[in-house]
């Protein structure tokens, strides 16, 4: 798709898609948000599930880890973006990453759900919410194990070299 | 020792093993290290004002060695794949030095400050130190595939 190879030829993405340092610094800081944001997403989960921080009532551990929860899905979705921008083209025809977009998608699906009748529906919601993460960790990590096979390259145009 | 042999080694004659230990790997340091870094951002005075940090420790604890028994799990499984490669990698020495660091400090030092009733100094100071070696031993694991 030549849309996505302009985009990762944009001189921005090659030039983090090129060099030595840009590309694993920044796959290293994608890997330390979900490192620190990743507890405070699991640990919401499991008191809603009424398996930690027990001794303080739900709502308040909601409040307090909501701000943190917004910081780390920034850092975590800017990272991501840098990522897939500098190598768009294989991104586009890895259903790996389809499928990590579209967990993506749904979680933001059960924010909406789940964001004023939590109180309700408790456990659906972290077990939901669970699941849903772990998948995009997975399928994010898979991204890196597809081989494109040559269908999904035949629209690459063969670049020649300069004479 | 067929088992440290890479090639003898079962978990290199499937294509599935390796990627899943290291899903499980990355659940479970985010697990660990998410919730140290909970009570590293109390020590910092950066939020869950409404609990102190013994309190943030207490209800963590449990998730966090959880977290640190399975990723030192999956992880020795993940180095037996290739442990002559991993060994003579300098990203991997370094983030195995981290590791160790991090490791002792967690549960001396910062525990000590987190479980007493500290100086906002003393909590902001231990709360970078545990922060800082966390993510560089992230970056170490993430560095051995790239020099």
């Amino acid at each position: 798709m030549p849309l996505f190879e302009s985009i990762q030829n944009l001189t921005f993405f090659s030039t983090i898609r090129e060099s030595a340092l840009a590309y694993p610094v920044i796959l290293a800081t994608h890997l330390s948000c979900i490192a620190m944001f990743g507890g405070t997403i699991l640990m919401t989960d499991l008191r809603l599930l009424g398996l930690a921080m027990t001794d303080q009532p739900a709502s308040d551990v909601l409040v307090q880890f909501r701000n943190w929860k917004r910081i780390g899905f920034v850092m975590m979705a800017v990272s991501g973006l840098l990522l897939a921008g500098s190598k768009a083209e294989t991104y586009y025809a890895n259903p790996y990453f389809h499928l990590k977009l579209v967990l993506l998608a749904l979680v933001g699906m059960h924010a909406l759900a789940f964001r004023r009748c939590v109180h309700r529906t408790p456990k659906l919601a972290a077990c939901l919410s669970l699941a849903l993460w772990l998948g995009i960790v997975s399928f994010g990590r898979l991204i890196a194990y597809y081989e494109p096979t040559s269908r999904d390259l035949a629209h690459t145009v063969p670049r020649t070299e300069p004479p | 020792m067929q088992a440290f042999d890479p090639s003898t080694n079962p978990l290199n004659n499937n294509e599935w093993s390796f990627p899943l230990l290291e899903i499980i790997h990355i659940v479970s340091f985010a697990m660990s290290i998410g919730t140290i870094a909970i009570v590293d951002m109390r020590l910092l005075g950066l939020g869950m004002w409404h609990r102190t940090s013994a309190q943030l420790v207490k209800s963590t604890e449990l998730w966090t060695q959880f977290g640190i028994l399975l990723a030192v799990m999956s992880g020795i499984f993940l180095v037996s794949t290739d442990p002559a490669n991993y060994l003579h990698n300098r990203a991997f020495r370094f983030k195995i030095a981290c590791f160790l660091v991090a490791i002792v400090y967690n549960y001396t030092l910062h525990l000590k400050v987190a479980m007493s009733e500290h100086s906002a100094f003393a909590g902001r100071l231990a709360g970078t130190l545990s922060l800082a070696l966390w993510i560089a031993v992230v970056f170490g694991g993430i560095f051995y595939a790239f020099i």
